[in-house]
């Protein structure tokens, strides 16, 4: 469990440079930040014939609001998603989960691009992109190609990209949920720096007072972090009542399939992610009474 | 593979084979052995070093990624003055008992601080979360927080 | 008769530690830091099974490699302990330096050395194992004692002899005092509970290492992470037969212990063996894994059965304790003593019975962590102690008050061959001026809240000793030694082999010796010490650093004083008899200086030193051996106030009151840094801490990873002003300056008292640790207390 495994290493100075690699080449893995390759390296998870290092392309690393929609480089870091006014102002559930990201010195190094590639079933930055329902650019030397969020993530660690293709750019849609509410929370098990038990999402929006468009997101308790469409269907049309949320709260179980891990049993997730989907769409509510955010 | 980067602020030159992590770079290669191998695995902050300002985990940083960067131990910040002034802190107020964690929690600290984002107790408590089995956390956070009444009452840094 | 520190010079006062400045320059070594030219790097091939029996094991490969390898056959055949602190009478062998039949998932079978440790790596992994057979792990101390379990040691040595090991039971301890029985028929509540710990590991922050170097003329230095340079010697020796004279052990900063380097860890015989093989320095240091799989501490099973009067006298008590060893012994036996003695020594229970049985499973072994047992028995005790006082309807503190073992009382805290009489005791002050700082009175009955928040007030008080010392020798042995040898100028160089883990105890000595002597601390040098140039300390452990090594410096530094003052004679014509002469810190000429009550004579101690230099008088120095005749108890107190999220099952601290009972303060910061670490230390084995074994494999799950030992960090504990500490004001006649120690004692009760503080809270009582939040949601739903 120390050494990492022979591989061989190649600097890609451009996208261009980084597709052509992994077009000519099978059983290729990207460096970004290397907080998760890196280790996974190290415990013999995963032992890659190449790496491919995209850390030095600057180019990747940028976020700007276009009026529509926030643009994200891939190799922004989850710091930089954190101090940035934009990302504040715009997509502030963004902001709420690089909060609770790990901690500092993690957050220098981890790429928003790299959380999403790792896909861990609980990737921190999933369930805020699955309530925005994010469009991600994946390219190739074939050309560009934008994967909704809610079909990129396969199973634990499993991702819809082709092996020949980067992830280069994540895009937020504001416009497309309009003024809303929004909720986050995740539970680990000490204050920051920690992964997570559960993380949840929500966005809510409201209309003549029911509810015209809600959208929540859970992590660590399926395969891959989910959407829960369930509880979404029971709540659209309805008033945001506290009972009406309790009823629909319930309904979460359809949608999940929490395991018990060294981390949490079963059981204790579900009552959680239960629990906390009810307390967030209260949250949420209040937000989009108070005219909620872009 | 050749490898350029400033460490404490000299040029430096290594030969590397591109899965040599920094941290071993470091001890092995520089011989800077103020920063520590206390778990390799991005969990304990032992290993932390600044690079270009930010504080990382050197045992998650492959060396060939260093290149052209700027790295910074607590070797390099010897002259500093609000580090003078942390260390100064640490050592009066009980802050430091094994010794071990203590480089990687000064770089986060003074980093914190340097980057405004240390401003009071709360600050750190957010922004330090290396791990101390030792000392309990709270004379490092008295020290820090001594630090940051000296440095606003006019220590300039 | 408490003297007050405000009339010492040097003891009492607050200054920067003498290796503070190494440390926060990142300059001081630690054993992973030292290299020497040549040095091979070592690695440890282990089994990956939990219970295996192996056939053979190939090198071949890893031989090509250029690899030096050793197995089973190239060491030592003889089983040993690795912990030399009992009496061999007791001591229990059943380890080998490396093994065809490992006992748990980890445990050495091999070893390589390499000129890298990328090299030595891939050696190791060029290691092939063939099987026997492998077993399924018992991983469960009671399945392990059923009749026709399978047996993970047959046979195991005794003070010397082979013995039988029965249902691996790896021990026993009985003890009765009174008539149990009868004080249960006098009692009006009869309160009976069964308590069960997690296994926790140490994570101290530097993981175990080792350099072994060959010296010419056939030498061996030896540089480790330990709290005893000399028994890591003397094991050497005996496993490799190898005169003690021949082999010299260094001793290195170490980066914290908490009690996994009082045995010599594993990593050191295998590297003497590498290294005896190679005839080249080898260096092996655990990766982060590596060292979970060295040590961790027992799960302890404990059922407690205690009779009550209704005015809250104790008439009896009865105490099993199941033991979960691990695969070898380290220190079960010992353990079983100290835990009845942690317990004996908590109350006057009036009638006892104990019954310890300590029990091999095939878990990583375990060994002492941090209070030996005392934190895990006062736990159950002060989680009893609250309950029985509610029952009754009796004050929590006046029912401690009551029945506590305390000044005048015979106390044994270290087992039943270690007994002295209390002298100082300072537990009345610290509870009522606790009780006040922490607002005691306001405390609201947990039925009474309500909401998603609730906070609670807990109390627990408890102890440690201050070394293993007694009046007379049994099973355990402690005693230290010392040189103080006054320089040519008038410095002092003060040599010993007590090591500091972090608590600053070399720091209390160099300051005892200053009070003593007038001379400076910053004058009064830490000596670079070896097994060759120091005399013997058994070990730094059961808080004796200050009250045993601080003693020992005091007595060496009077008899120096002496000499200087029969050498001063000389040199001052006018007087005639020595014990006219005194010393002190001149803060005029800011030295020591050597003079006569009442006049003005007066001469630097520097003059004298050089005097005796100039007209070949001889070297002044005193070299004193000192065993503690009395092992007196520090007490501690925690008030502590928590608030329990309803809906998360998480726990926070709000606000902490700890008290400590030291005698004299040597150094307060470290002793307000001592209990701030028993407290996160006892937060994280309240909450979190645990290392779990899976029941397929044995393996510990996570892959030991310490993603998933979770320890606290700065956010999980209280802000500074929210965490005060008392210090009681009492004097130990024994002690040097009448300084107790601490080290342990301040974790001890802490957990009680945060248990006790969510009980408060919630209403409910945790019998198992760690009280994860899952489990708190369980309990609240059980209850019925679950809003939601």
């Amino acid at each position: 469990m120390y050494r990492l495994p022979e591989y061989e290493y190649y600097k890609a100075l451009s996208v261009e440079d980084a597709v052509k690699f992994l077009a000519e080449r099978r059983d290729v893995k990207v460096l970004a930040g290397g907080t998760d390759l890196v280790l996974d390296m190290k415990t013999g998870r995963y032992r890659p014939k190449y790496v491919v290092d995209i850390s030095g392309i600057s180019s990747l690393k940028y976020i700007r609001d276009t009026g529509e929609s926030l643009h994200v480089g891939a190799l922004t870091t989850i710091q930089e998603l954190l101090d940035s006014s934009i990302v504040a102002e715009k997509t502030p559930l963004l902001r709420l989960v690089a909060r609770e990201f790990a901690y500092w010195q993690i957050r220098n190094m981890a790429t928003i691009g790299g959380n999403l590639c790792n896909a861990s079933p609980a990737a921190d930055t999933a369930p805020p992109l699955l309530v925005y329902e994010a469009v991600v650019k994946a390219v190739s030397i074939r050309g560009e190609r934008f994967i909704p969020i809610t079909d990129f993530f396969l199973g634990p660690r499993q991702i819809a990209l082709a092996p020949d293709e980067l992830l280069v750019e994540v895009i937020v849609p504001y416009r497309k949920l309009g003024k809303a509410g929004f909720a986050y929370t995740k539970i680990g098990r000490r204050r920051g720096h920690d992964m997570s038990v559960v993380a949840v999402a929500v966005a809510l929006k409201l209309e003549d007072g029911v509810i015209s468009d809600v959208r929540i997101a859970l992590n660590s308790v399926a395969p891959k972090p989910v959407r829960a469409y369930t509880v979404e269907r029971a709540l659209v049309g309805k008033k945001p009542t506290l009972e009406v949320f309790e009823e629909a709260s319930k309904l979460v179980v359809k949608d999940i399939s929490p395991i018990t891990d060294v981390r949490a049993p079963a059981e204790y997730r579900l009552y959680l992610s239960k629990l906390l989907v009810r307390e967030l769409l209260l949250e949420a509510t209040k937000g989009a009474y108070r005219g909620g955010f872009e | 593979m050749i490898v350029k980067f400033k460490l404490d602020g000299k040029l430096v030159q290594v030969d590397v084979d591109p899965r040599e992590v920094l941290l071993n770079t470091l001890r092995l290669k520089l011989r800077v052995k103020s920063v520590k191998r206390g778990c390799e695995r991005g969990e304990c902050g032992s290993c932390t070093v600044l690079v270009n300002g930010n504080p990382v985990l050197s045992c998650m940083v492959l060396t060939v990624q260093a290149d052209g960067k700027e790295v910074i131990t607590v070797e390099g910040l010897q002259g500093d003055s609000l580090f003078k002034t942390l260390v100064k802190n640490f050592a009066e107020s009980g802050a430091v008992q094994c010794g071990f964690c203590t480089p990687g929690i000064l770089l986060t600290a003074w980093a914190g601080i340097v980057q405004g984002r240390i401003k009071d107790v709360e600050d750190v408590k957010e922004q330090v979360a290396n791990l101390c089995r030792c000392t309990g956390y709270v004379k490092i956070v008295e020290a820090v927080r001594k630090t940051l009444l000296e440095v606003n009452a006019g220590g300039q840094y | 008769m408490p003297v007050a520190s405000t009339s010492y010079r040097f003891i009492g006062k607050r200054t920067p530690r003498k290796d503070a400045e190494a440390k926060v320059t990142g300059t001081l070594k630690y054993t992973n830091d030292l290299e020497v030219p040549g040095m091979l790097v070592g690695k440890i091939v282990r089994s990956p099974y939990a219970f295996a029996d192996i056939r053979r094991i190939d090198v071949s490969e890893a031989v090509k490699m250029g690899a030096i390898v050793i197995t089973p056959d190239d060491v030592p055949q003889r089983p040993f302990n690795p912990r030399l602190v009992s009496i061999e009478e007791v001591t229990y062998k059943d380890t080998y330096v490396l093994t065809y039949k490992p006992r748990y998932l980890g445990e050495p079978i091999a070893a390589v050395a390499a000129p890298s440790e990328e090299l030595a790596q891939r050696a190791a992994e060029a290691i092939r194992v063939e099987f026997e057979k492998v077993h399924e792990p018992i991983l469960d101390p009671l399945e392990a004692m059923k009749p026709g379990a399978p047996k993970i040691h047959e046979k195991i040595m005794k003070g010397g002899k082979w013995i039988d090991v029965e249902n691996n039971i790896a021990a026993r301890l009985d003890y009765e005092e009174g008539d149990v029985e009868r004080g249960f028929a006098e009692a009006d509540l009869l309160l009976e509970r069964a308590f069960k710990t997690g296994k926790r590991y140490h994570m101290q922050l530097e993981p175990k290492a080792v350099l072994c170097v060959p010296e010419p003329g056939g030498k061996l230095t030896i540089y480790t992470t330990t709290q005893t340079i000399h028994n890591t010697r003397i094991l050497v020796s005996q496993l490799f037969d190898i005169p003690a004279s021949r082999i010299n052990v260094v001793k290195v900063p170490i980066g914290g212990s908490f009690g996994s380097s009082i045995q010599t860890n594993y990593l050191v015989p295998i590297a003497v063996a590498l290294c005896l093989k190679a005839r080249k320095p080898i260096k092996i240091a655990y990766t982060r894994e590596e060292d979970m799989l060295d040590h961790s501490n027992f799960v302890f099973h404990f059922k407690i059965k205690i009779g009550t009067k209704n005015d809250g006298t104790f008439t009896g008590a009865e105490f099993v304790n199941v033991l979960d060893v691990g695969a070898h012994q380290v220190q079960p036996y010992p353990l079983l003593g100290t835990s009845l003695g942690w317990f004996v020594s908590m109350y006057k229970w009036k009638n006892i019975r104990y019954r310890g049985i300590a029990v091999y499973t095939n878990k990583v072994p375990g060994c002492a962590l941090r209070g030996y047992g005392a934190p895990e028995v006062q736990w159950a005790v002060e989680t009893m102690v609250d309950e029985i006082a509610e029952k009754l309807g009796l004050d929590p503190i006046d029912i401690r008050l009551k029945n506590y073992v305390g000044r005048g009382d015979i106390f044994w805290g270290q087992g039943p061959t270690v007994r002295s009489v209390i002298k100082s005791d300072g537990v009345p002050e610290l509870l009522l001026r606790g009780k006040e700082l922490i607002g005691w009175n306001k405390r609201v009955h947990p039925d009474e809240k309500k909401g998603r928040f609730r906070r609670g007030i807990g109390v627990a008080r408890g102890f440690h000793t201050s070394s293993a010392g007694g009046p007379i020798s049994g099973e355990v042995i402690d005693y230290t030694g010392c040189i103080l040898k006054l320089n040519e100028d008038g410095t002092l160089d003060y040599i010993t082999a007590l090591q500091d883990h972090g608590g600053g105890t070399l720091d209390a000595h160099v300051k005892i010796i200053a009070e003593e002597l007038g001379v400076p601390p910053d004058l009064i040098n830490l000596a670079t010490a070896t097994t060759e140039n120091t005399l013997y300390d058994v070990c730094t452990h059961a808080s004796r650093g200050t009250y045993a090594g601080g003693e020992c410096a005091r007595r060496a530094a009077q008899i120096l004083k002496q000499k200087i003052f029969e050498v001063a004679v000389r040199i001052l014509e006018r007087v005639v008899n020595p014990d006219a002469l005194k010393i002190r810190y001149d803060d005029e000429l800011r030295e020591a200086v050597v003079y006569v009550e009442g006049t003005n004579i007066k001469i630097p101690l520097r003059e004298v030193a050089k005097t005796a230099w100039q007209r070949n008088w001889g070297t002044l120095v005193a070299a004193v051996t000192y065993r503690a005749t009395s092992a007196p108890p520090s007490f501690t107190v925690y008030f502590v106030e928590v608030e329990v999220d309803t809906w998360t099952g998480k726990v926070r601290p709000i606000k902490v009151v700890a008290g400590a009972d030291v005698g004299t303060p040597i150094n307060p910061d470290m002793v307000e840094g001592q209990l701030h670490g028993g407290f996160a230390m006892a937060w994280g084995m309240a909450f979190s801490e645990n290392t779990q074994y899976d029941p397929v494999t044995g393996e510990i799950m996570g892959r030991m990873l310490i993603t998933d030992y979770k320890i606290p960090t700065a956010g999980d504990v209280v802000s500074p002003e929210d965490f005060i500490v008392l210090l009681a004001s009492t004097y130990e006649p024994a002690g040097p300056f009448g300084a107790k120690g601490l080290g342990e004692a301040a974790m001890n009760p802490a957990v009680g008292a945060i248990l006790n503080a969510v009980y408060n809270a919630i209403g409910i009582r945790f019998y198992e640790l760690p009280v994860t939040p899952d489990k708190v949601i369980a309990a609240l739903r059980e209850k019925g207390g679950l809003e939601w």
